[in-house]
């Protein structure tokens, strides 16, 4: 089986990936931080809201980053993945796939670009950041890109949760699924790496990974 | 002095008679205006307009389920206070707790209310709704709610059992006790109240209310809880006196400790004042003598609807978890994060071991699956 190397991230999708990490990881550390503030101020410090600051500012790198991927996916120049994603598609894959690793099947049928498992979960990711985003809105006590009151606006989500505290713990359980999603995705790309050897793992550091030839 | 034109020197007289010195009033009339938000130029509007309110637009004070908490806020002050005297002069035609009528004298001044009309309907107690829970003289509380809501020309809701239930209308709330204006939709009747949530209500969001009223002749803008936006525009915690500790990360973790004497924030001790929205900071208890958060308590978030049962435990940030199925098990949100990540990283591991051990990760022959 003759194998190439395929440009599979171009530039603007790994940009895209590690802004998402890096607002990802600042959003947990600051967000345990509010949860629970496990480091306290000294007399000249400004801890929580330094914390609440970079919280926000990350909320909304990974909201706007969220767009810019669903623009990526419909118009982007170099990869509309967006057909790729078609959930009864991927979901009839998908038993095949769960067997493969768990390892009652010997092998599984690979996709274009993400297998079946991949598909349900990037778009279901998707969904939580924007539960997480609604929440945190809702929580907000300040202006939304500086006009939207958030707290009046997102009251129907506070509403809908039974309260604001229990908004609040939506908003802290959904982040344990997003933690739990990244040290499954990680896991995975290591493993796909050594197990097929196709460089997955670095392919989102220099965009290329080793592929079946086509032509 | 300009409010001269505007209030007459007998009133003032009769003011001074009644132990409130025409210095104190106009205080008051100020810090009333402050507090609708207008400036120091309106304090003669103001007064004039208390004076004008000693010519009877009759308030009507129905009580429900609640414990008078209310009332009791509006009475005891520990000398004669302005809020107090200017309700009084409001001539509360009626109210149950402290008229000095009783009987059938008492209902005979209801009537005639109830007769006349537009007056200012102040609703202090929840509303029970199921049959034979609430009755005053044989009736249903709620019947009673409907018949003087009609006629009424403001409905003002005093205090969180009025506003939303409140503590009667905890779980499991065996009288289904409901606030008004949720009352008010089951019998049908469409119209606005004002919710002064608090437990109990800061008598001068009342005055504040009322006098606005006599002013303008309309009422406050409303949010979406039908509270006032003055007075619950912003959350505690933006106003609150301890936000610089909050800020800087300096925080209360037990009573008794060397941190609450030093009056750290209380947010570890479950301030709810970061999810509750009123004036408290400012307004203050009790003729500004203190507040909760002033005195050393967090904030228990009464001025919120769902309160008090969606802001237990009072001492704690959040409330538990019942997990569904389990019997009802609760348990905390930070436990079933922390169990659901060490059963994901176990599984992990062992996955990792069995994919190693099975030899697929040694097999270059089945690269790429098939
Ligand atoms: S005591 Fe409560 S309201 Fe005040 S700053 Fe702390 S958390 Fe906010
Ligand atoms: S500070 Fe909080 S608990 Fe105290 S009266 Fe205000 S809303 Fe209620």
């Amino acid at each position: 089986m003759e194998k190439e190397l395929k440009y599979e991230w171009n530039l603007s999708y790994r940009i895209e990936h590690w802004v998402r990490v890096l607002a990802i990881a600042v959003l947990v550390l600051t967000g345990f931080y509010i949860h629970s503030p496990f480091m306290g101020g000294g007399p000249e410090s400004y801890t929580m809201a330094w914390m609440n600051f970079f919280h926000t500012l990350s909320a909304y790198a990974l909201l706007l980053g969220l767009i810019v991927r669903i623009y990526m996916a419909f118009n982007s120049s170099f990869d509309r993945d967006w057909q790729d994603f078609g959930l009864i598609r991927n979901l009839k894959a998908a038993p095949e796939m769960l067997g493969y690793y768990l390892f009652l099947k010997s092998s599984y049928e690979r996709a274009r670009k993400y297998d079946a498992l991949q598909a349900i979960a990037y778009p279901f990711i998707g969904i939580v950041i924007i539960f997480q985003v609604m929440t945190g809105a809702a929580l907000y006590k300040g202006r939304l890109f500086g006009f939207i009151n958030s707290s009046e606006s997102f009251r129907w989500v506070s509403t809908m949760l039974g309260g604001e505290s229990y908004t609040r713990i939506w908003h802290y359980l959904a982040m344990w699924v997003v933690i739990i999603f990244a040290g499954v995705h990680i896991y995975f790309s290591l493993l796909r790496t050594v197990t097929f050897r196709d460089k997955t793992f670095t392919s989102m550091f220099n965009g290329y990974k080793l592929k079946r030839k086509t032509s | 002095m300009g409010e001269k034109h505007l209030v007459s020197e007998q009133f003032l007289d009769a003011l001074e008679f009644r132990g409130l010195s025409r210095r104190d009033f106009l205080k008051f009339c100020g810090a009333t205006s402050a507090l609708l938000g207008l400036s120091e130029l309106y304090t003669p509007q103001v007064a004039s307009a208390i004076e004008k309110a000693s010519k009877r637009p009759p308030v009507v004070w129905l009580n429900f389920a609640s414990d008078s908490g209310c009332t009791e806020s509006l009475i005891k002050a520990t000398y004669p206070n302005a809020a107090d005297l200017v309700l009084d002069i409001l001539s509360i035609d009626y109210n149950e707790t402290i008229m000095a009528a009783a009987g059938k004298q008492a209902e005979e001044v209801l009537a005639k209310s109830l007769k006349d009309g537009r007056y200012i309907l102040i609703i202090e107690g929840g509303v029970p709704t199921k049959k034979g829970h609430g009755m005053i003289a044989g009736k249903e509380m709620i019947d009673i709610l409907k018949d003087f809501s009609g006629p009424a020309a403001a409905i003002i809701a005093v205090g969180s059992c009025a506003t939303f239930g409140g503590v009667p209308s905890a779980n499991p709330n065996p009288s289904q006790i409901v606030g008004v204006s949720e009352a008010l939709k089951k019998t049908g009747v469409n119209k606005a109240v004002i919710n002064l949530d608090l437990c109990p209500v800061n008598v001068e969001y009342l005055v504040g209310v009322v006098v606005n009223y006599l002013l303008l002749g309309s009422l406050p803008e409303l949010d979406s809880f039908g509270r006032p936006k003055m007075f619950y525009g912003r959350i505690i915690h933006d106003n609150c006196e301890r936000r610089a500790h909050f800020d800087a990360g300096r925080f209360v973790e037990q009573f008794g400790s060397k941190e609450e004497t030093m009056g750290y924030c209380l947010y570890k001790m479950g301030c709810k004042g970061p999810m509750t929205s009123s004036e408290c900071p400012k307004v203050r208890y009790n003729d500004k003598i203190n507040w909760c958060i002033g005195a050393g308590a967090p904030c228990i978030g009464c001025a919120e609807q769902g309160w008090p049962d969606k802001f237990a435990r009072f001492y704690e940030r959040l409330p538990g978890v019942k997990i569904p199925g389990f019997g009802g098990i609760e348990t905390t949100a930070d436990k079933i994060g922390a169990v659901a990540a060490a059963a994901t990283a176990a599984g992990i591991a062992i996955h990792a071991v069995a994919s190693a051990s099975s030899g697929r990760t040694k097999d270059k022959e089945k690269e790429e699956g098939k």
